[in-house]
């Protein structure tokens, strides 16, 4: 009954607020709530919370209803009468019973600091919250149905403490007007400053289990509620008065006999309320919280640094751990992937610019062959038919030979590897007619041969790493040949394609068992280092020979690429 | 050589064209190893250079193509201009003819790679003002009705060569974000890497069915 009475009660305030203090209030409560969550975020984040809390998810509806209220009443005012008079008797019945105003008082300010804790958790609290049980929202809820009628009884009450007695002041129209503003204003302001108030005690907490938490800041209030409380009775003097001077304001009033209930209130608590300099609460209760959230929106930061201060929840702890977890694993992954870049043959093949000149090779390839085919266009059919039959003799000419292991290449013995090596790609080409560049091939396979004797390489990864990236850079610069060979053949004035295409094809002969002889080293060493993990060599092992029969095939891909710059110099 | 980082997003073609001599190779080296190379050998039709550099604070790979200046290979060197997104076209402010011979090198660029290629023309040499055969004022008027980008460079001190590099990739970069380059155009000269490990361009041996064996 008395939620009800309350309601009415405001929202009767409200019919008759005007529209410029409608938005006062409006913005008032928006900094209360929609600074925050939205409402049902507030309840959602409210339920887990033991009884205190619970009647303050009771309590946000409370003043949204009166609102709500409001344009009801404003379109059907007949209803206000009725809960208007019980309000009064509620008023008259609280004054009274002191004592009985004095506990309500108590336990309104209780709604106020519950009130606070949804306000400014909401962003924080979401977490905190989780762990904690499921409320009982049945066991709070008789204590909410008294709840909102003392909260604003006491507020006005704490108004009057402050004036000095009813003034003499003309009734009229104006008075409710003003009362609405003010008791917007003030719960405005009192929640704010409970709230305030609430979640740096809460704070001081920490996050503590619920009971623990209900405990505690009931016990807080109490205290903090035990000063006011008789300075609250030594209030209701004045009030009588102004009281009694009210009644005589009656007559003024044009709607007298309808509203006369509610003007007794609103006289009343208005004349306290005006001279209790609404304006001089509303600045604290704005300054408190402007104190309290500068440069800390949400009270985040008071909260945790509070909160690891008392130190009874590993909440923080618990999360730096998880996040320091989380950044080793991730570190973990970005050095894996790194290793495995720098392993990564076609990587390293692109770095040793490989790939480039294969696409370039590859470019060169395209356009010669458009050249072919639009000469073998432009001539007779009969002409045509020997242009293929030409093609087709160069391309056999291209065909690799069969394995055929004849030791013809088993050069003179004082010959260094890297020397005979060299010694037997210019063999391989003397009739190209080029003067192609072996020097960074021979240089590279001199300085393979003295890594491997090199005390560099102890270590099987390091081996194997240099192995992979060895193959890479020895097909990269063969890769580099056929190219360099191509753009050469092209601008030679006189071709001989068939000892071209013999001589490219003994290169290719010779760079592709230059290639498995890098491999055959790399694998020697691999095996001859003493290694506690053989399964891992064997991989290693197998690894080496994959990118070895990988370069092989780079190789042989140049040389056919080639083969249409062979051709073109037939035709 | 092995050069670390492949964690950049994009991946620039550029290809240097102009006469013979006019210090195409020279420009790169500058750019590259911030070296001057007094005597460079004649470039046999195409070497290559790269280097990541940051734009927008994006990572950007350039992967430029030098290509021969010899008339000889100008057959060969017209293959390479497919896919560029940005040609950088010098001449020699000490040598006329170099500079006469700008508009027919124009046409090339014009005609073998795609309209948004960014075309940026490089007066180099600067450092030998007292030769000057060729006006910084002719120039800037050639480049303006051309619609080009344009600065005097010399690859000896290296004044302006990393702003004609950088310039360059700024403004591919714009086209890029303004939606004038298409990333998926094979032409575009713009590869998008996503910076992960992997194979940093198109498949394994494009040629591999070209591969008769």
């Amino acid at each position: 009954m008395a939620t009800s009475d309350s309601e009415d009660f405001e929202s009767a305030d409200e019919g008759h607020g005007s529209p410029d203090k409608k938005e006062r209030k409006k913005r008032l409560s928006s900094s209360n709530y929609s600074d925050n969550a939205l409402e049902t975020e507030q309840k959602a984040s409210n339920t887990p919370k033991k009884s205190s809390n619970v009647k303050n998810v009771e309590e946000i509806p409370k003043e949204t209803d009166g609102w709500d209220d409001f344009d009801i009443d404003d379109n059907e005012p007949a209803p206000t009468p009725a809960p208007a008079k019980s309000n009064v008797q509620n008023q008259n019945k609280t004054i009274e019973d002191k004592p009985s105003n004095v506990k309500e008082s108590k336990k309104s300010q209780d709604t106020g600091w519950d009130d606070f804790e949804d306000w400014g958790e909401e962003d924080t609290s979401s977490n905190v919250q989780k762990p904690e049980p499921k409320p009982v929202q049945s066991k709070p809820q008789p204590a909410q149905s008294q709840k909102p009628e003392p909260n604003i009884q006491e507020v006005t009450d704490r108004l009057a403490a402050a004036s000095t007695g009813g003034g003499g002041w003309g009734w009229g129209w104006s008075v409710d007007s003003l009362l609405s503003t003010a008791t917007a204003g003030i719960s405005t302001i009192t929640s704010q400053v409970s709230q305030g108030i609430s979640t740096v005690l809460e704070t001081g907490i920490g996050a503590p289990d619920p009971e623990e938490l209900a405990r505690r800041s009931v016990k807080t209030n109490e205290t903090k509620t035990d000063r006011p409380a008789p300075a609250q009775e030594a209030d209701k003097r004045p009030e009588t008065g102004s009281e009694q001077e009210a009644s005589a304001g009656d007559a003024a009033f044009p709607f007298g006999s309808l509203l006369s209930g509610v003007t007794k209130f609103v006289e009343t608590t208005g004349t306290k309320v005006i001279h209790g300099g609404l304006d001089t609460l509303e600045t604290i209760g704005k300054k408190t919280m402007e104190v309290l959230q500068d440069g800390d929106p949400g009270l985040a930061k008071k909260r945790a640094m509070l909160g690891l201060g008392a130190g009874d929840k590993p909440v923080l702890s618990q999360v730096l751990r998880e996040a320091k977890a989380k950044a080793e694993e991730e570190d973990k992954v970005r050095e894996e992937k790194r290793e495995a870049k720098e392993v990564h043959y076609e990587n390293l093949f692109d770095d040793f610019e490989g790939l480039v000149h294969l696409e370039a090779l590859e470019m060169l390839s395209r356009q010669v062959s458009m050249r072919i085919e639009e000469r073998i266009r432009s001539v007779d059919v009969e002409k045509r038919q020997d242009i293929k039959e030409t093609l087709q003799q160069v391309a056999e000419l291209c065909e690799m030979p069969e394995e055929d292991d004849d030791d013809e290449e088993s050069p003179s013995e004082d010959l260094s590897k890297p020397d005979a090596f060299h010694e037997r790609l210019q063999t391989a080409t003397q009739d190209l007619g080029l003067k192609l560049q072996f020097l960074p091939l021979v240089k590279q396979y001199t300085d393979v041969l003295a890594y491997l004797s090199s005390p560099d390489a102890d270590s099987v990864k390091s081996v194997y790493k240099r192995g992979v990236s060895s193959l890479a850079q020895g097909t990269a610069l063969s890769v580099e040949q056929y190219h360099k060979a191509a753009e050469m053949l092209l601008v030679k004035t006189r071709r001989s394609t068939a000892d071209e295409a013999d001589a490219l094809t003994q290169m290719t002969v010779v760079l592709t068992k230059h290639i498995s002889e890098l491999a055959t080293l790399f694998t020697e060493k691999l095996n001859a280092l003493p290694s506690d993990n053989k399964e891992q060599v064997n991989t290693y092992i197998t690894n080496i020979f994959l990118e070895a029969g990988n370069s092989s095939t780079y190789i042989q891909n140049a040389f056919q690429l080639a083969l249409p710059i062979l051709q073109i110099g037939a035709v | 050589m092995t050069s670390g980082p492949y964690n950049y997003s994009y991946i620039f073609k550029y290809i240097i064209i102009g006469d013979m001599g006019v210090g195409k190779s020279c420009l790169l080296h500058q750019f590259t190893d911030k070296k001057f190379m007094a005597d460079c050998p004649h470039t046999i039709g195409v070497e290559f250079g790269t280097r990541i550099i940051e734009v927008a604070g994006q990572k950007i790979k350039l992967q430029i193509w030098d290509t021969a200046g010899q008339e000889r290979f100008r057959a060969v060197t017209r293959s390479y201009y497919r896919g560029a997104a940005g040609a950088l076209m010098v001449y020699d402010i000490t040598r006329r003819s170099t500079y006469n011979h700008l508009s027919s090198w124009l046409t090339d660029t014009r005609n073998l790679t795609n309209p948004s290629t960014v075309i940026f023309l490089i007066g180099n040499k600067s450092d030998l003002d007292g030769q000057r055969d060729v006006t910084y004022e002719e120039a800037k008027q050639f480049a303006d009705e051309n619609g080009l980008m344009f600065v005097e460079a010399s690859a000896k001190t290296g004044q302006n060569v990393e702003e004609a590099f950088l310039e360059t990739a700024k403004k591919i970069y714009q086209s890029i974000q303004d939606g004038r380059l298409d990333l998926n155009a094979a032409e575009s000269g713009v590869q998008h890497k996503p910076a992960s490990p992997g194979r940093p361009l198109a498949a394994p041996p494009a040629a591999r069915d070209n591969c008769a064996c």
